[in-house]
């Protein structure tokens, strides 16, 4: 239509720029979906990292030791009464399991590596164990309990990075002293000689590299700035040249050390950390971390690699190693990981649970209910449907306004000011918890209860009313069941959002370590206990590479819990949802 | 209706011409077959009760159908003979040649100046800012308001009174020199002063323009007027010049309407 | 089972009691022909019950609430009467101790020396021309350091002087025979006043027969009067309910007749009982102002407020520094301002376009299947506890920033930032804007956008040009709910923020903001007193003012936009 010759003018001036126009529209359309692509994108990668890191958390790797329950151990006053079962000596118990597992390891320092396998507080558990079944004195018994956080996360993959090799020869043992000489009949070791060879040359060229960039920084400086970076700069090349001279001795060995990935060769039950690997690719020398007899000519063997060089990393070879022997003689299974719910917290990282935190949830969200619920719906009553138009009227609801917007963490302080310090209430108590967050939620359910109140129709309270029936009626028979499903669908999204709420409750104490789960009864109102959110908060500062998983399985419980409860009121709000 | 197409000026040239056009919302049916010739210079008014889809055909002519969510439109309808349902043409094109004034006054809340500047600003139709003043001020005088409102053009649009604000929106849509005026029942929020000066407006402005209002008063549409069209339930019924249509109507649902019996 | 709840259930079989005594002698009353009753007799049940039950309940819930702190104080006064011998016996030999007395001597005289250098650094610091010599300033620096340093120390070793005095004080009573109660109240007035609060929580661990911290005879002891205290109060509170139900009861039995307005009464007391509800959100509100006003007036008789409002260092956890005068660390908190100011603007730079934008988008672009799922979506954002956030910003965030920043060279970028806690903190307030900006944008009436979309303008132009600027207060005010909802924040910025007061405008380095040092004050070991733990109350007293004056502007500014098109 642009070439017709009759157009209008305005039609012509408006085509002429039509196009920059559409192009801006566009891009301005562009812009919104790629805002709210964004904000899902974001979400996303929230909910999925957390996700990813939380279920590992879900399964744990269980030692199954057989222990000897004998009765002199475990029962030193030999009454069998609770006093005396108390005074066992379970960790003995423990320690005799796990050195029947490896009987050649005899140095104390061994031993007691060999202990750090599991956790000491395992011994209360199995003490709890026989506390509550003493049939069990002077059995032999199958004794659970979660291997160490760091191996367990090894198990699981998520601490190191390892690889097993293909074997094409068999494999023999010689052993001269302390000394292992690892021979194969085809040349197995000389990729990986290859391989750290590389590496350490490519070590020395960035040693050089950076010895370089420091010299020439150092040239602009001057002073002691200009020295010390000197003297590192020679301090690189040093090593540069260390690394290079050690490679170019040719036909020697090839030393490993801790800096390089740990290369480990299984057969037949024993286990051997190469420390040398030869020039010809197929002997190496290394010692016993495993058995110590030799062997001759078997094939079938297995070359397996850490990657992560012992250095950087918090579980030893040694560890690593009668690990997978205790996996490999099944003592080790992966299971559901029950520690999770069934314990309170611990500076353990694979016994610490939910449990107590949950416990204090609940308690803390029985007092909000119980406090925020009537007190919010008979203000919101009184506001739509008694008070007086008036100044007083007026102010309760800018107060409530502007309660709604107060941050959190002033909720907190007046809960130390007011209910610990002024009324002397406990602290760290769900009491002073659930006070706290009822006055925190106090203004949601208002709003809530006011608007599903403003819903009910004005025609409904007027036909109560014509008939005969007092306000009071009118209200309590009337517009409140009308309302109630709103009012509850409003509590309830009010009650979740305490229920993530952590700020005032750190305010009031409840964020120490409490290692037994308040009792979910009268007297748990005043016990010391934490919070879902406020234990999130503590794990994600734990220094175990463990509790991390445990934080993002916290959350996942935390959240698991609230999408409960949103789809509770969702569910509520279709049920008995009506229009007038 | 096929009867009912027939140019009533023979004089003046066809600017509108509806065939067959029918409109749905969502299934619904508001707009059967309409078909209807309207000439160029000169006042035409739509009535008939309300729902009869007088309004429906209205936002037909320059396709502000089109921003309602499952509006269906068929048929053909063209102005200048360009068929404006067509994919080539562009709704930002038709509406920039085809102004529509609107029931409720709608300044937008911005200064008397921007208001009438709006539609030139967007459509790139000044180069300067003196050109753009001199469109503002032909627009104003044009809609009669320039007297009133010289003095205060950075005043808000929304601080005038109702009549001078559905001026504003004339002169805002006029800015831009359109071919078509359309005006939905313009002076239904207007005082019966206000109401005679957009009436006079209406009638100053039928020199230039092609107007089509619709008006829910048959006096309006005797007193501004030059052609009148009955829709009643979706139907176009009668179509001719005013004074034939209310002094001998020939359908008896005109007469009905027109003498008060319904409506 | 405890007296009180004996008593309990006895009022509450009385509740039961009370009710059907009304009704039934409403019902006598008109001998069965209950339409000649002004109320129904229901109406009459519910009175008397509520006579009986809600005068005695609260007189339980009060003990409930203040039942233990009563036994407390009660325990400790009776305690420190038992001990008045002893302590004026310590008194004594304090006076008499010419240790003491030197080590007061040194003190006054080193105070006045400081107080002497301290005027002196001063009147140098505000000299000119030649009377300025930064030589002198520094070295009165370093004198005055080392008094501060030696007033430290004598004071610590008067304190020392002190216990050792007391103790043996104790000792020789105890040799002497003296009581036990009397032992235990001289220990409890002189210990600190946190080891009090201990002394009494052991007391009544040992009385309810729990698991004290330590045990001794002193607090056996203690644990015996405690206990007497405790079953005296517990009898006097259940006495005085039963006795309360049973008059309520009697009263309000003789009240019920024909003509008795029962129903009349009973609606009264729920109206009133509405009416206290609606108090209790202004007595929140009345609390925070109060406690926080009372504890930061206290805090400002030892800091000034201009120090706290415009002075530059926040250390508040050193005691000792050259530069600072007296023992009370640096309160200057424009750092914290500085740091919420800077977490703040990044997360609005996040949030305002993401949020508005796709609110834009949804309400003026998007088809109504994409809008019925992306909205909830949205919300699900707004519904993640803060403290996940956190999480996220620590452990995703934080090492991502990192690692971008290593990758274009710059090495030195920490994990906890600014820039991270901001970012994170912006997502949060992503839903919160865009929701509050939908409803603003949907309030705009339809008639604007007709009339823009009839002059032949794009969808783009008509939302830049007419449905913006309309829109424009209530985006404000929703911009300001969201900042003051940022600068409340606390989670995310505890645990992605940092805690070095830095005072920078670098947003990848670590800063502390208003609430993490709320928080940082409070948590772990605090005593009560000091300037350290009452500044938290001065800063929540701070965050409170300004979260509520932008509440205030924006719920001012979104209702003035509202009356202007309703």
């Amino acid at each position: 239509m642009t070439d017709t010759p009759d157009i209008s003018p305005i039609r012509s001036a408006v085509s002429k720029n039509l196009g920059a126009r559409y192009r801006a529209e566009l891009r301005f359309r562009a812009a919104g979906l790629a805002a709210v692509a964004a904000a899902v994108g974001i979400l996303i990668v929230l909910l999925s990292s957390i996700v990813s890191g939380g279920l590992p958390a879900f399964t744990v790797n269980e030692l199954e030791l057989t222990v000897d329950l004998e009765r002199e151990v475990i029962d030193p006053l030999g009454d069998g009464s609770e006093e005396s079962l108390r005074r066992g000596g379970y960790s003995r118990v423990l320690q005799s399991a796990m050195r029947a597992e490896f009987p050649e390891v005899q140095a104390r320092r061994d031993l007691r590596n060999l202990f750090s396998l599991y956790t000491a507080l395992n011994a209360t558990r199995l003490m709890d164990e026989v506390l509550e079944n003493p049939g069990l004195i002077g059995s032999r018994h199958v004794f659970t309990m979660p291997l160490a956080d760091d191996l367990d996360l090894y198990l699981k993959g998520l601490l190191v990075e390892d690889r097993v090799l293909d074997t094409d020869g068999a494999l023999s043992l010689s052993v001269e002293g302390d000394a292992v000489t690892v021979r194969s009949s085809a040349t197995d070791f000389r990729d990986l000689a290859g391989e750290f060879a590389r590496t350490l040359r490519a070590r020395a060229t960035l040693l050089e590299v950076e010895a370089d960039t420091l010299a020439e920084r150092a040239e602009g400086l001057s002073g002691n700035d200009a020295e010390d970076m000197l003297y590192d700069a020679e301090l690189n090349r040093r090593r540069a040249l260390d690394i290079r001279a050690t490679l170019e001795r040719d036909a020697g060995p090839l030393a490993l050390d801790a800096s390089l990935p740990s290369v480990l060769v299984e057969v037949d039950g024993r286990a051997v950390a190469l420390t040398s690997i030869a020039a010809d690719g197929a002997t190496a020398s290394g010692r016993f971390l495993l058995g110590s007899e030799p062997v001759d000519a078997m094939s079938d063997w297995t070359l397996y690699v850490i990657d992560t060089p012992a250095e950087r990393r918090r579980v030893s070879d040694q560890l690593i190693v009668w690990t997978r022997a205790l996996e490999a003689r099944g003592v080790i299974s992966s299971a559901f990981n029950t520690y999770l719910f069934a314990n309170a917290d611990s500076r353990e990282p694979e016994l610490a649970g939910v449990k107590g935190a949950l416990f204090g949830s609940i308690l803390t969200m029985i007092i909000t209910i119980t406090i925020s619920v009537p007190i919010g719906v008979f203000t919101a009553l009184y506001l739509e449907e008694y008070a007086p138009k008036n100044r007083f009227t007026a102010l309760i609801e800018v107060n409530i306004n502007n309660l709604a917007a107060v941050p959190s963490i002033v909720f907190g302080l007046l809960g130390l000011a007011v209910f610990i310090n002024a009324f002397g209430l406990p602290r760290s108590a769900p009491l002073v918890g659930g006070l706290v967050l009822s006055l925190m939620t106090l203004p949601t359910v208002i709003i809530a209860t006011r608007a599903a109140l403003k819903a009910v129709p004005q025609s409904i309270r007027q036909a109560a009313l014509a008939v005969g029936a007092s306000r009071t009626q009118t209200v309590f028979h009337h517009v409140l069941p009308l309302a109630a499903p709103g009012i509850l669908t409003g509590s309830i999204i009010g009650l979740a959002q305490a229920m993530g709420e952590t700020a005032p409750l750190l305010m009031i104490g409840m964020v120490a370590f409490i290692a037994d789960a308040p009792t979910l009864g009268l007297e748990g109102f005043t016990q010391p206990a934490t919070v879902m959110p406020v234990q999130i908060f503590l794990w994600s500062d734990g220094a175990e590479r463990a509790f991390e998983a445990r934080t993002a399985a916290a959350i996942l419980v935390l959240l698991a819990l609230m999408i409960g409860f949103n789809a509770l009121a969702i569910y509520l709000r279709r049920r008995f949802e009506r229009r007038w | 209706m096929t009867d009912a197409i027939h140019n009533p000026a023979d004089e003046l040239p066809i600017k509108v011409a509806a065939r067959d056009v029918t409109v749905s919302y969502s299934g619904k049916q508001a707009l059967h077959n309409v078909s209807i010739d309207i000439p160029d210079r000169s006042v035409t008014a739509f009535i008939g009760p309300s729902g009869c889809g007088k309004s429906t055909f209205l936002r037909c002519l320059n396709r502000m159908n089109d921003t309602i969510e499952g509006a269906k439109v068929g048929g053909s309808l063209t102005i200048d003979g360009q068929e404006i349902n067509d994919k080539s043409i562009d709704p930002v094109v038709l509406r920039a040649s085809v102004g529509m004034v609107f029931q409720k006054p709608n300044p937008f809340p911005k200064s008397i100046y921007d208001n009438v500047a709006y539609g030139p600003r967007i459509h790139g139709l000044a180069l300067s800012r003196p050109e753009l003043d001199e469109i503002v001020e032909n627009a104003l005088h044009k809609a009669g308001l320039w007297a009133e409102v010289s003095d205060r053009l950075a005043h808000p649009g929304t601080s005038l009174s109702g009549g001078q604000q559905q001026r504003l929106v004339i002169a805002r849509a006029i800015a831009v020199n359109p071919e078509v005026i359309l005006m939905d029942e313009p002076c239904s929020a207007l005082d019966p002063i206000a109401t005679a000066r957009i009436e006079e407006l209406i009638d100053e402005l039928r020199e230039n323009y092609c107007i089509i209002i619709v008006t829910h008063s048959m006096q309006q549409a005797a007193r501004v007027s030059q052609q009148t069209a009955f829709f009643h339930m979706g139907n176009l019924v009668e179509y001719g010049p005013t004074e034939d249509i209310f002094t001998n109507p020939r359908d008896t649902r005109t007469q009905d309407y027109i003498t008060g019996r319904f409506g | 089972m405890s007296i009180i709840a004996i008593v309990a259930l006895a009022i509450i079989v009385m509740l039961a009691g009370a009710f059907y005594v009304g009704r039934s002698r409403a019902i006598a009353a008109v001998a069965g022909a209950t339409a000649g009753l002004h109320s129904l007799p229901n109406y009459h049940g519910y009175y008397v019950a509520i006579w009986t039950g809600l005068p005695a309940f609260l007189l339980l819930a009060v003990y409930g609430m203040f039942g233990t702190p009563l036994v407390d104080r009660l325990t400790a006064s009776e305690l420190r009467r038992d001990a008045v011998v002893l302590t004026a016996d310590f008194e004594a030999e304090l006076v008499a101790d010419t240790a003491t007395r030197d080590l007061e001597e040194a003190l006054t005289m080193l105070r006045a020396r400081a107080a002497a250098i301290t005027n002196s650094m001063a009147d140098l610091r505000d000299a000119s021309g030649s009377d300025r010599d930064p030589h002198r300033l520094e070295a009165l620096g370093v004198e005055q350091t080392e008094l501060v340093n030696q007033i430290a120390t004598a004071e610590e070793a008067r304190l020392a002087r002190r216990n050792m005095l007391r103790d043996a004080v104790a000792r020789a009573a105890a040799e002497d025979g003296a009581s036990l109660r009397a032992l235990a109240g001289f220990e409890l007035v002189h210990a600190p006043r946190e080891r009090r609060q201990l002394f009494l929580s052991d007391a009544r661990r040992i009385a309810t027969d729990g698991l004290a911290s330590r045990s001794s005879d002193e607090l056996d002891a203690a644990a015996a009067v405690m206990a007497r205290h405790d079953t005296q109060m517990r009898n006097l509170f259940a006495g005085l309910a039963l006795a309360l139900a049973v008059a309520g009861l009697i009263r309000t039995r003789g009240q019920v007749a024909v003509a008795f307005r029962a129903r009349n009464h009973v609606e009264s007391l729920v109206t009133a009982m509405l009416f206290l509800s609606s108090v209790i959100a202004i007595l929140t509100t009345v609390g925070i102002v109060f406690s926080l006003l009372f504890e930061s007036i206290r805090f400002f008789s030892t800091v000034p407020l201009t120090e706290f409002l415009f002075g530059l260092q926040w250390s508040p956890q050193i005691a000792l520094r050259a530069d600072q005068v007296g023992q009370s660390g640096a309160f200057g908190a424009v750092p914290l301002f500085a740091g919420t100011a800077m977490i703040t603007l990044i997360a609005m730079v996040v949030a305002v376009p993401i949020g508005l934008l796709s609110a834009i988008y949804l309400s003026e672009y998007a088809g109504p299947r994409f809008r019925l799922t992306a909205k909830p979506i949205l919300e699900i954002l707004a519904g993640i506890p803060t403290v996940v956030y956190g999480f996220f910003a620590l452990l995703t965030v934080g090492p991502a920033i990192r690692s971008f920043f290593a990758m274009v060279g710059i090495d030195d970028v920490v994990t906890q930032s600014a820039l991270s806690a901001g970012l994170v903190m912006g997502v949060m307030i992503i839903p919160f804007i865009s929701s509050l900006s939908d409803d603003v944008i949907n309030s705009v009436p339809q008639s604007l956008r007709d009339g823009s979309y009839a002059m032949g303008a794009t969808k783009s132009e008509t939302i830049g040009r007419v449905i913006m600027p309309a829109a424009l207060p209530g985006i404000v005010g929703a911009v300001l709910l969201a900042v003051s909802r940022a600068v409340g924040e606390t989670m995310i910025v505890v645990m992605a923020a940092g805690q070095g007061a830095n005072l920078t405008a670098n947003p990848l380095e670590s800063v502390t903001t208003i609430t993490v040092q709320i928080v940082m004050l409070l948590t772990g070991d605090q005593e009560f007193d000091s300037p350290k733990t009452l500044s938290a109350f001065a800063l929540g007293l701070v965050l409170f003012v300004i979260t509520l004056l932008m509440n205030v502007i924006a719920l001012r500014v979104v209702q003035r936009y509202r009356e202007k098109y309703d």
